[in-house]
């Protein structure tokens, strides 16, 4: 349904987008995870043409986005992550607006607005201008502007921004009913839970470039039964290094993720079994360990393991 | 073609809710336009400005200068005042004159002559065009007392009889006086072409008999029109702001439906609000309604124009501020020269002359024309296809902006 071939989108110097590949089906949910900056709304935006590749090719539904536009954007519905509606329209003149604008016409256009004012939750205020709703109202008049005419490609980024939990628990509902029939959807976000409550399949995304890809089941057997035990506190450059490396050459099975002046960053297996062994290591290394956390194995510490950083700073 | 229309009722409905605006559009014009209007008609075409003549001099030739103000078109504009020149400075400092215009004692004798002579004109600085027409009017009469003897040898003659026995009427000061005006009126551009304007108060050639008043309608509903125009066009940045337009290119729908759907509503409001003002208008002056449809007509079209344009400006502006700023420094100045304030009749001619070459002052005096025309439909096909060529040279910049990123930033 929807295919990205090694997508670059550069703004100057800078490289947003860098080689992204992937591509989704009918009837599943297509997670981009990444933190704030990684190129999620610039990989959408290309898709959905607002924005111009730099290089690489998309098709939608069978259509490229370059050679029949038209027919490509037909086939998709984009909710941004920026709000974008009338506020000084009616709920349902909005429906109707950016119904007509994907050719939408007569009784099938007031059926597909009445059907999506209803699953969306804002039949009763349907007469209302946007103004007068709640953010999370806003939001869900916002998506249902995305998908009023029934696209096969949905492109959904960070739909759930700034939503109260009810509001995010429809949404969520919505998504899935769209994936019920059969909508394929790209779903952008920066939650772990929202990836792993929706998608089915997911790619991590930071500094423009994809840097895992599976479904969730696979991506989780990746980071393997490992947990991460990060420590923050100050630890000598080689003096740590080499503590580490015996504790390892002594059969504990870890490795160094992310290790700086200030902060260390392990994956192991039993953490909870080497912890007194590990401590006594560092502080024969000279290392002082003021805080610890120890976390078992999930997406966002995948993240972590993949980058070394956190997906939310 | 549909979405044009859904584009068109969406912009309507839209700025149903923003009435306040509209109603400022409609109600500063006709404040302002209904206070000059006002001030020009009312019982017997009352002048809007007041001349003090403090004639220290006293003789019949410091009379016909007096006179000089008060003839042909000046009349309607002027009413002279004659005081004594204590009183006179007393009221110009009290802002209650356009100006003060001192005849100096010996002033007759001097100019009889021809030795120099000084006329005091103390002008109102918190008025504009009153006391620039009464400036230039006294340089041309002082100008002309070098030529005095050429020009009026058989006046002057008059003069000097009448002197002699004190016995001139009425009847025939007025009848000098308005030989010496036409004799100003027909030498004054030979001797001092680019400086003097004595035809400013000239009726408009074109619309004998019409009433001075009625020339403020055109440039009142003009400035609803801009008004109207130049907020609408704001909604551009609104449109960008709330990202509706970014949504828009993701659609298929076409940014040209779109754009002819906004500027069919926006002249469409346009028309309503310039119309109120010229059915006011027209019910004030008591004009015949079969030129409502025609001049209608020309608002709607020239409307549209006006509106793309500002459109295509809003959207060539960096930021929103810059866009607003630009527009307004725009508005007010078109709206002073462009008949709006002052009907090009009452301007001075280089002033009337740019004023009818800007967009609006060009729309405004083919409306004087359809309003004061003997004909309905008056306004040539030449001047159609030029405010038709405004509407669609503006629509393709607005198209291009949109088009070049301002709809996708
Ligand atoms: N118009 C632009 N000009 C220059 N750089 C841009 C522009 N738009 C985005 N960028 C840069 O491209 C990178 C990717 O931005 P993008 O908005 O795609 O990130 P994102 O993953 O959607 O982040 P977020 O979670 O905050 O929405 C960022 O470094 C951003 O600064
Ligand atoms: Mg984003």
């Amino acid at each position: 349904m929807l295919v990205v071939d090694n997508l670059v989108k550069q703004y100057g110097d800078l490289i947003a987008v860098d080689g992204v590949s992937f591509t989704a089906g009918k009837g599943m949910v297509f997670g981009l995870l990444g933190p704030n900056g990684a190129g999620k709304s610039t990989v959408i935006n290309c898709i959905s043409g607002l924005l111009r590749p730099t290089g690489g090719h998309i098709s939608v539904a069978g259509f490229d986005i370059r050679k029949e536009a038209k027919k490509a954007k037909k086939a998709l519905g984009v909710v941004p992550q920026e709000l974008a509606l009338y506020e000084d329209l009616p709920a349902i003149d909005n429906l109707r607006y950016w119904g007509k604008a994907y050719g939408l016409r007569g009784e099938y256009l007031e059926s597909r607005v009445d059907e999506v004012l209803n699953t969306a939750g804002l039949a009763d205020r349907a007469k209302d201008l946007p103004k007068t709703f709640s953010g999370g109202m806003k939001r869900r008049l916002n998506f249902a502007c995305g998908v009023v005419h029934k696209p096969p490609v949905m492109l959904l980024d960070e739909p759930t921004v700034g939503v109260d939990p009810q509001s995010r628990e429809r949404l969520f509902e919505l998504v899935e009913a769209e994936r019920e029939n059969g909508s394929c959807i790209v779903y952008s976000t920066h939650y772990m839970e929202e990836a792993d409550r929706l998608c089915d399949s997911l790619a991590i995304m930071d500094h423009g470039k994809l840097i895992a890809q599976g479904t969730v089941a696979g991506l989780r057997t990746q980071l393997g039964a490992r947990d991460v035990l990060q420590l923050s506190g100050s630890f000598p450059g080689d003096a740590t290094k080499q503590a580490i490396r015996a504790l390892a050459s002594g059969g504990i099975d870890l490795e160094i993720i992310n290790h700086e002046e200030a902060g260390l960053t392990l994956t192991l297996s039993g953490a909870s079994q080497h912890l007194p062994a590990i401590f006594e290591a560092l502080s024969g290394a000279g290392a002082l360990v003021s805080e610890t956390s120890l976390r078992s194995p999930n997406l966002e510490t995948l993240f972590l393991l993949l980058t070394g950083k956190e997906l939310r700073e | 073609m549909g979405f044009v229309l859904s584009s068109l009722k969406k912009d309507i409905a839209r700025w149903r809710q923003d009435a306040t605006a509209i109603l400022l559009w409609i109600s500063v014009p006709l404040l302002i336009g209904g206070i000059l209007t006002l001030l020009m008609s009312g019982s017997g075409a009352k002048p809007h400005g007041v001349l003090l003549i403090a004639d220290q001099d006293d003789s019949l030739l410091s009379s016909l200068v007096a006179g000089a103000y008060s003839k042909g078109e000046l009349a309607e504009l002027i009413s002279v005042e004659k005081v004594s020149a204590a009183v006179g400075r007393e009221k110009i400092n009290a802002g209650k004159a356009s100006a003060l215009l001192i005849i100096p004692r010996g002033f007759s004798d001097a100019f009889m002559q021809s030795e120099p002579v000084t006329l005091t004109l103390r002008t109102n600085p918190s008025q504009t065009i009153l006391p620039g027409i009464i400036t230039d009017v006294t340089r041309v009469l002082l100008d002309i007392g070098f030529y005095a003897e050429q020009l009026f040898g058989s006046e002057i003659e008059t003069i000097r009889q009448a002197n002699g026995n004190r016995g001139l009427d009425d009847a025939r000061l007025a009848a000098l006086s308005i030989a010496i005006w036409h004799k100003i009126e027909s030498v004054a551009p030979y001797l001092f072409p680019p400086a003097i304007d004595v035809d400013i108060v000239e009726p408009p050639p074109d619309e004998p008999g019409v009433p001075f008043a009625l020339l403020f309608l055109p440039g009142t509903i003009l400035m609803a029109v801009m008004f109207a125009a130049n907020g609408l066009a704001g909604d551009y940045w609104a449109e960008h702001n709330q990202g509706t337009l970014r949504r828009l290119v993701s659609t298929p729908a076409r940014v040209t439906g779109f754009l002819a759907g906004k500027a069919l509503a926006a002249g469409l409001i346009i028309t309503m609000t310039g119309g109120l003002v010229l059915i006011i208008g027209f019910l004030y002056h008591g004009i015949t309604w079969d030129k409502l449809p025609s001049s209608l007509a020309w608002i709607f079209v020239s409307g549209i124009g006006l509106f793309a344009w500002f459109g295509a400006l809003q959207m060539m502006a960096s930021s929103q501020r810059a866009a607003n700023l630009l527009t307004s420094m725009l508005l007010f100045p078109l709206l002073m020269v462009g008949g709006s304030f002052f009907p090009f009749a009452a301007l001075p001619n280089w002033i009337a002359e740019i004023g009818r070459n800007t967009p609006n002052g060009f729309i405004v005096d083919r409306l004087t024309r359809e309003i004061t025309a003997t004909s309905v439909w008056a306004i040539d096909l030449q001047s159609w296809l030029i405010v038709i060529a405004m509407v669609v040279s503006g629509l393709a910049v607005c198209a291009w902006r949109l088009k070049a990123g301002f709809a996708r930033g």
